[in-house]
């Protein structure tokens, strides 16, 4: 039976990543697909390490399938190869000193692997995505307005929408009640209709490296469309406990 | 005050002068253009020198855009390989004959305009790129309009004009965060509409005449309009210009299945 874990935002943090792989390895039902939706390089911890780690996954362990976050999109700018030059998003957001510093903690040779990667997974009635269909920098929060929320899920296509940009866990199941839509064109005014839909949702994975916080990410079994929130204690000298939360 | 609408007047100068004749005819106070002054039809000077002396409030649209940033839309733009290298060269021949101060302008054109509760637009809020079809899910086009934080959207970029009323919008989100209890949200919109002006110079929605929109602030009255014009000048114009002659193929008959992209949605962020 497939078991999806889904998690984001590494960071660059090994220590916390191999928190949530020896979370992984410990579930009764054994991971079936690991999903990493984007944020594996940062400003911070040794993002060379983590892409190795993802790269040259261990023998037993699911071969990650990996997509581009808003730090890989920062990477892209900087090395010329996407989006606008000189990552402008990333000094309105850390600085001028944080160019250096990413220019320094993501070689060219990984950034140049990190832009093979795919933008987002369609997976049975699922999308599996860093932020949205609209941008790698949507950030969709349990205060994300519903009308956006609707939106995203209608753009997405999909039933369940997996995104890891806010970096928060949620689970957020959006109801379209009503609405009577009536359109009239040169030729004729159709008949109203309602637009009612069944209810969708959207899950915040959580984020597994970033700083104040331990690393959480989620479980996803498409058979019972069951997700359960993961909250991992990293700290070697407490042992990788887990904390469950299951919604 | 009675507004007129008008969009994608594509270098078609007959039909923009017989749109501004009835234009007056019908007494509006006040025009509004949701752009896409160039592209396609044989003169895009005189059609911005036209809408400049009369001081026409514009927003930028796409050909606008790609004639000042150069074109770096992807596939996305075009439904066909044959369809977007005829659009190259439509592009190509804008390019080459349009006077630097009438990209300057062009390029001052700003993306979205405001008059109290109304918001005018190119193609949405998003994009002067994103096609607001009347098929579109209901809530998607809700969406855009709440977006652009207006009660009337009005749009182009179809080429087809039509009126959508959105009304008594609810849904309701139940948000379950670890550790803490479901949180519940209503939501609920009054009426919204999104008016779309149609095309000036390149009708598609199945007869060659122009169209735009006439708009009561008032009565919130709105009124699709239809201008018969002589097309086949333009056309003629067309083919003496040597831009591809299928564009007077088709401006002969409003031609309903002209570029458009197949994925209406897609925002291009190149």
């Amino acid at each position: 039976m497939a078991n999806w874990a889904i998690l984001s935002g590494i960071e660059g943090n090994l220590l916390a990543y191999e928190a949530v792989l020896a979370d992984i390895r410990r579930q009764r039902q054994p991971v079936t697909d690991l999903y990493i939706l984007g944020d594996l390089v940062g400003l911070r911890g040794d993002s060379e390490a983590v892409v190795r780690r993802v790269r040259s996954p261990q023998r037993g362990e699911s071969i990650p399938q990996v997509c581009t976050g808003w730090w890989e999109e920062q990477c892209f700018s900087l090395h010329g190869l996407r989006g606008l030059p000189d990552a402008p998003e990333l000094v309105e957001r850390y600085g001028l000193g944080a160019v250096k510093d990413l220019w320094e903690a993501v070689s060219r040779e990984t950034v140049q692997w990190l832009a093979d990667l795919d933008f987002g997974f369609h997976e049975l009635d699922c999308l599996l995505i860093h932020g949205s269909t609209v941008s790698y920098s949507d950030e969709l929060t349990p205060e994300t307005p519903p009308i956006t929320l609707c939106d995203r899920l209608i753009r997405a296509d999909a039933n369940t929408l997996f995104c890891g940009r806010s970096g928060l866990a949620f689970e957020g199941r959006v109801e379209p009640g009503a609405l009577r839509s009536t359109v009239t064109t040169l030729d004729q005014t159709a008949a109203p209709q309602e637009q009612g839909k069944s209810p969708r949702r959207v899950v915040g994975v959580g984020n597994v490296g970033r700083a104040g916080g331990a690393p959480s990410y989620v479980l996803y079994n498409p058979g019972t469309d069951q997700v359960q929130f993961r909250c991992v204690q990293s700290s070697p000298a407490r042992g990788f406990g887990a904390a469950r939360s299951k919604k | 005050m009675k507004l007129a609408v008008m969009s994608c007047i594509h270098g078609n100068y007959e039909a923009l002068n017989a749109v501004l004749s009835d234009i007056d005819a019908q007494k509006a106070d006040q025009i509004y253009c949701l752009g896409d002054l160039v592209g396609y039809g044989p003169y895009p000077n005189a059609v911005v020198e036209m809408i400049r002396s009369l001081d026409i409030p514009t927003c930028q649209g796409c050909w606008d855009e790609d004639i000042v940033e150069g074109l770096n839309a992807c596939d996305c733009s075009y439904p066909s390989q044959l369809a977007e290298k005829r659009g190259h060269l439509a592009h190509e021949w804008t390019n080459q004959a349009i006077h630097p101060e009438v990209r300057e302008y062009l390029a001052s054109l700003p993306m979205t305009l405001r008059e109290g509760n109304l918001c005018f637009v190119h193609g949405s809020p998003n994009s002067q790129h994103e096609y607001l079809l009347p098929t579109m899910d209901g809530f998607a086009a809700l969406e855009r309009v709440l977006a652009a934080e207006a009660d009337v959207l009005f749009c182009g970029h179809t080429h087809i004009p039509y009126l959508r009323e959105l009304e008594n919008g609810t849904l309701s989100v139940k948000v379950q965060q670890p550790g803490q209890s479901e949180t519940h949200r209503e939501f609920t919109a009054p009426l919204k509409r999104i008016i779309n002006a149609g095309s000036v110079g390149e009708p598609r929605h199945g007869r060659p005449n122009a169209t735009y929109v006439l708009y009561d602030t008032d009565s919130t009255q709105v009124t699709l309009r239809e201008v018969p014009y002589d097309y086949e000048k333009t056309c003629a114009a067309i083919i003496e210009q040597g831009l591809p002659p299928i564009f007077a193929w088709r401006l002969a008959r409003g031609m309903e299945f002209a570029e458009r992209a197949e994925d209406a949605g897609h925002v291009c962020e190149r």
